[in-house]
Order: structure tokens, then sequence, then C-alpha cells
């Protein structure tokens, strides 16, 4: 078992800055510092509008009049793209005490009923023109209060009292089984989250960070917006991803948080036109959600730019590691961070701590836990120094390069829908280039095609398959379909033995 | 600019994204699915519209990954731009 410290990352950071790095019980008691701290300094940047911490926690502060004090834990939700109003509305609901709940902003109108029911949803702040999506809720969910996100109020209402164990936030897992789940993360969980994006570099406060994850991630959520704050950083809200390196160049962010995916494409692009597209200000990239490369961090150590791996889960509310010696321990996610307890189990990382989240919301996972530790499916090994490294997964979720996770089982299920499919299997494979890609195997059902000749029936299915192919959200859709001509391997309990894929890493 | 030409562009700039997708790449035609032939992902698609805005000074308006299925897609909406 291994528990770890703070001072393991003390030599990392500037002697005064490390000194600043202090643990706060709530989300509350840290925003009423930064408020004090760095009422002038600029929080966030949007839409062409620079708004201050004193600013956002005026807003915020109208924004909690229109909450009308709920009771401690009362589930909001929050459906809204990256925006000030996400900001502002998501720092109110969690300072009235509330949970926010945090909807992905693709959810469509179904999708979004379906969730106010799961997470016992009370209040829902959307943004004004995702309004179209709210119909089924004010159809049959009268009861839920809608707030536009972009809504004020003159009065102003004081942050309540809540302490660590208040939960914080619901933020969305891909899942294993089914549907994604959401993790309950305590107000200690975010905190603990939020400080860990702290360790491990050297000018960690006063930084300039642009959001380019959405805030519906843990990495986006917690190491992008919530360190930003908790720093008296800047954060620049870039609100579409392909100008993110003009709102770059206009910018000069200092640190940037990204997935590998991206951070590889910042290196072609930047080759490609022979100029460092990311500016000559960034010190820092924060990189993680998907294995990372070892090429991408001493190609941009050559840029003078230090490429931070780390670890982490929604359910640990963001970072478990982060490597401060990415360079002579490219391979790893870096060191366990404080106040959490690390056991390795048939090479599988078990995890407690205060970081860690309450459980899931809304659905029983059976077997996410055993003797009180959490049970992150990751097979991992540690060296002699302590460094993590992550060796396969024993869980079913794909992820992508670009960071995105597919639960097979969640992308089956809208083939399964198809009266004609018996059984569908999603997994991870390569096209013929080596490229990544999604693929669908499917047994057909014959007794629903009876109408169609034999030889028809494969390229009907395939037709019908392909139509729900291009309904789902694009990191969904997988590359090829093959109907089979025989069951799949079954398992004793006659579940299908799911296809293995070798990796180097994961999530 | 002929749609010859946008193709070789794109191609170019195909190239410069994956060493491991140089086939695929030399092989498209308009006809080749973003996706299903080029193995595409929402960073990739990210990439090449990031790239192309650099290399034909265009910009693109608010669309989506699902408006562009094929190459040939691509270069109507670059064919458009340039006009």
């Amino acid at each position: 078992m291994v528990t770890q410290t703070k001072e393991l990352f003390r030599k990392y950071t500037d002697e005064a800055e490390f000194a600043k790095i202090v643990d706060y019980d709530t989300v509350a008691e840290m925003w009423a510092h930064c408020v004090k701290a760095y009422a002038d300094d600029t929080a966030v940047v949007d839409n062409g509008t620079a708004y201050s911490f004193a600013r956002l926690e005026d807003d915020a502060a109208g924004f909690r009049t229109l909450l009308k004090q709920p009771e401690t834990g009362t589930r909001v939700a929050i459906f809204a793209a990256n925006s000030y109003d996400f900001v502002k509305a998501y720092l109110a609901v969690v300072t009235s005490g509330c949970t926010a709940v945090i909807f992905p902003a693709h959810l469509d109108e179904t999708a979004v009923f379906g969730c106010c029911m799961m997470f016992g949803v009370k209040k829902l702040v959307y943004q004004p023109d995702f309004e179209e999506k709210l119909s089924l809720v004010k159809a049959r969910r009268p009861d839920i209060e809608l707030l536009p996100a972009d809504a004020c109020s003159d009065e102003k209402t004081p942050m309540a009292d809540c302490d660590g164990k208040t939960p914080c936030a619901v933020v969305f897992t891909g899942g294993t089984t089914g549907k994604s789940k959401g993790a309950l993360l305590s107000n200690a969980a975010v905190m603990q989250g939020t400080v860990n994006g702290c360790y491990g570099y050297e000018k960690v406060f006063g930084q300039r960070y642009l959001l380019i994850l959405p805030l519906s991630h843990v990495f986006g959520l917690i190491r992008n917006l919530m360190t930003s704050l908790y720093t008296g950083s800047a954060l620049f809200i870039c609100r579409n991803n392909k100008d993110m390196f003009r709102d770059i160049a206009g910018f000069k962010p200092t640190i940037l948080v990204m997935v590998p995916a991206l951070a590889e494409m910042a290196l072609t692009l930047s080759k490609k036109f022979g100029r460092n597209m990311l500016g000559d200000d960034l010190k820092t990239i924060i990189c993680g959600a998907a294995p990372v490369s070892p090429f991408l961090i001493t190609e941009y150590d050559k840029l003078g730019v230090k490429l931070l791996a780390g670890y982490g889960l929604t359910e640990s509310a963001n970072l478990v590691s982060g490597n401060p010696e990415s360079l002579a321990k490219p391979e790893s996610v870096g060191l366990p961070f404080p106040n959490q307890e690390l056991r390795i189990e048939n090479g599988e990382l078990w995890l407690k701590g205060r970081n860690m989240m309450d459980g899931y919301v809304g659905v029983e996972e059976a077997g996410a836990y055993e003797d009180g530790w959490f049970k992150t499916g990751d097979l991992v090994r540690i060296d002699e120094d302590g460094y993590l490294y992550i060796t396969g997964r024993t869980k079913e979720i794909i992820v992508l390069q670009s960071g995105e996770n597919v639960s097979p089982a969640e992308v089956e299920t809208a083939f399964n829908a198809l009266p004609f499919v018996q059984d569908s299997q999603v997994f991870e494979s390569e096209n013929e280039f080596g490229a990544q890609i999604l693929a669908l195997e499917v047994v057909l059902r014959p007794t629903e095609l009876t109408n169609l000749a034999p030889e028809e029936r494969s390229a009907y299915a395939l037709k019908e398959l392909e139509a729900v192919n291009k309904k789902l959200p694009t990191f969904q859709q997988v590359s090829k379909i093959t109907i089979r001509d025989s069951d799949f391997q079954r398992s004793p309990a006659m579940k299908i033995v799911r296809y293995k894929h070798e990796k180097n890493g994961n999530h | 600019m002929k749609r010859t030409e946008i193709i070789e562009k794109l191609r170019e700039i195909l190239r410069a994204a994956d060493d491991r997708n140089q086939d695929a790449v030399s092989a498209c035609t308009e006809q080749s699915r973003l996706v299903a032939d080029l193995g595409f992902s929402s960073v990739s698609m990210l990439y090449m519209v990031i790239a192309i805005e650099e290399e034909f000074g265009i910009r693109f308006e608010n669309v989506g990954a699902a408006d562009f299925q094929t190459l040939g897609d691509v270069v109507d909406y670059i064919e458009a731009k340039l006009r």
C-alpha cells in the first residue's frame, strides 16, 4: 500500500508559491479566499469580455438569489456549453450548498429528460439556445424549475455554509456497462482534485489558461476551470475549438490542459506551417485523459515547453497522479498526489482517499468497490522511485486517441434496438493502414427478416445499421460493420466474450 | 483553383497529420469516406479544418463533422468558399 504527502512535490515548485498551496474543505471557502485575494484580477475572458474575480462573484451572488436558497444538496443540472454563464451558474450552484449535475452539451431532448429523472434534478440551468431540448422535461416534469443561464438578479445572496462532505458535483463518466453514469463528488473531493492540479511544476499562480476541454468532462471542470480559479489565474474560454490557435495568438496562454491528440495536432501544424502555433509564452502543457507518447514530451521540450503527463478518473475528481519528471521517466503517469492511498491487487489499481467519489448516482454498480477500495479497472505497476505506470485495462471502456471514452455497451444499445439484431459487439480495431477505429460485429435474428430472401438480408441489415450509425455522435460512430454468420464466443454464463485489444495505457 | 489541385493540397495536409495513414491518404479519392476509409476522429476532423483555413486562407462557418461525409464534400465546401 502506498500513501503520499505533498512534500514529494515541493522541489518542483517555486518556494513562495508552494507555500500558497493550501487545502480548503469546500469550494465556497476557496472561492471566498479567491475573491478577496484576486478581486481585480481577470478570472475569465469570454466572447471578448474580461470578467474580474469580484465581478464573477457579483454575478454569481445575483444568480444565487434566483436559486432561492434551496436545501443543502439540492440537485441543480447545468446544461450549457463552455461559457462565462456556465462558470457563473456553476459557482452560484455549488456555493449555495447545492450539487451541480453537469449535463454534457451534446445531450438530446430524450437524454436530457432521462438524466433529469435518473439524477433527481430539482432545478435546471440551461443555455437559452438549448431550450428546444427541454420540451420533454417541460411537458412531463413541470415541477423542475428551469433557469436560463444568462439570467441574473440585482439582489445578491451570500454563499451558504456547508462542509467538505456536502455533495458538490455529479460528473458523467463513460461507464463500463449500459449507459453513462454520474460520479458524485463531495466538496472535499473537488477541492483535493483542484489542489492536485498545483503540484509538479514551477510557476503555479497568476497564470493564463485556455479552456478547450468541455466543462462536462472532469479534466475540463476540475483541472482546467477549478485549478485556474484557485490559482488566481485568468481563463480564456475558447468557444469553438477550430479557433483555438487564433485565440492562443491573441491571449498567449502560459498553461494548456489538453488531451494528447490535440497536443500532437498542434505539433503537426507547427511543423507544417513553420511556426509555434501554441505561442511563445507557453511554459507547461498538462496532458491526460488518454495515453501520452514519450515522443510528444521530447518534441515539446525542444520548443521549451514542459509537457506533464497525468492520470486520473472521473471517480477520483480528476488527477490521481502527475509526472514532474516527464523527461527522465517519459512512460510514467507520475507520482500519486497527496491524501490518497493506493493498493495494487492482482495488478489492478485500487484507490481510497479524500479525492474519491461518494459512489455513482442513478445506477448501482456492483463490483466498483471491494473492502472500501475503489477498483479503477486499470492495470498498473509502481517503480522503485514510486512512479506509476499504466500497463492495461480490465474494464471495457475504449479510450480514443482524442481522449473521448466510448462505452461499447452504450453504442451496442443503439444497434440492438433494431429488431433484427440479436447481438452485437463494438470493439477497438485498426483499419488496413494501422489507424485506430471502432468496429461493429452483428449476429442477425433471422426470424425478423423472413420477408426478405436470404441473400438480401445482409445488404438490408447493413443499410439499416449504417443509418443508426450515422445518427450516433461522431466519436461513437463505428468505421466497420461486419455481419457474422455464427454466434459470438460465449462465457459459461452465456455472456459474450469480449474481444481484447492490446494497448499501452489508458485513461 | 481546380478540384484536382484542391485534392492534392488536401492530401498534403493529411499526409503531414498521420504517418501511419500515408497509404490511405495517397490512394484517397473524392469518394473516400472520412471516418470509414480514412479513420478520422473528432481531432483529425479539427486538424483538417484548421489546416485548410491556414492553407487556403478561408474561414469555416459553423459546420459540424456530420456535414462532411466524404473528401468530395470537403472539396465542395472549399470550392464554394474560394469562389
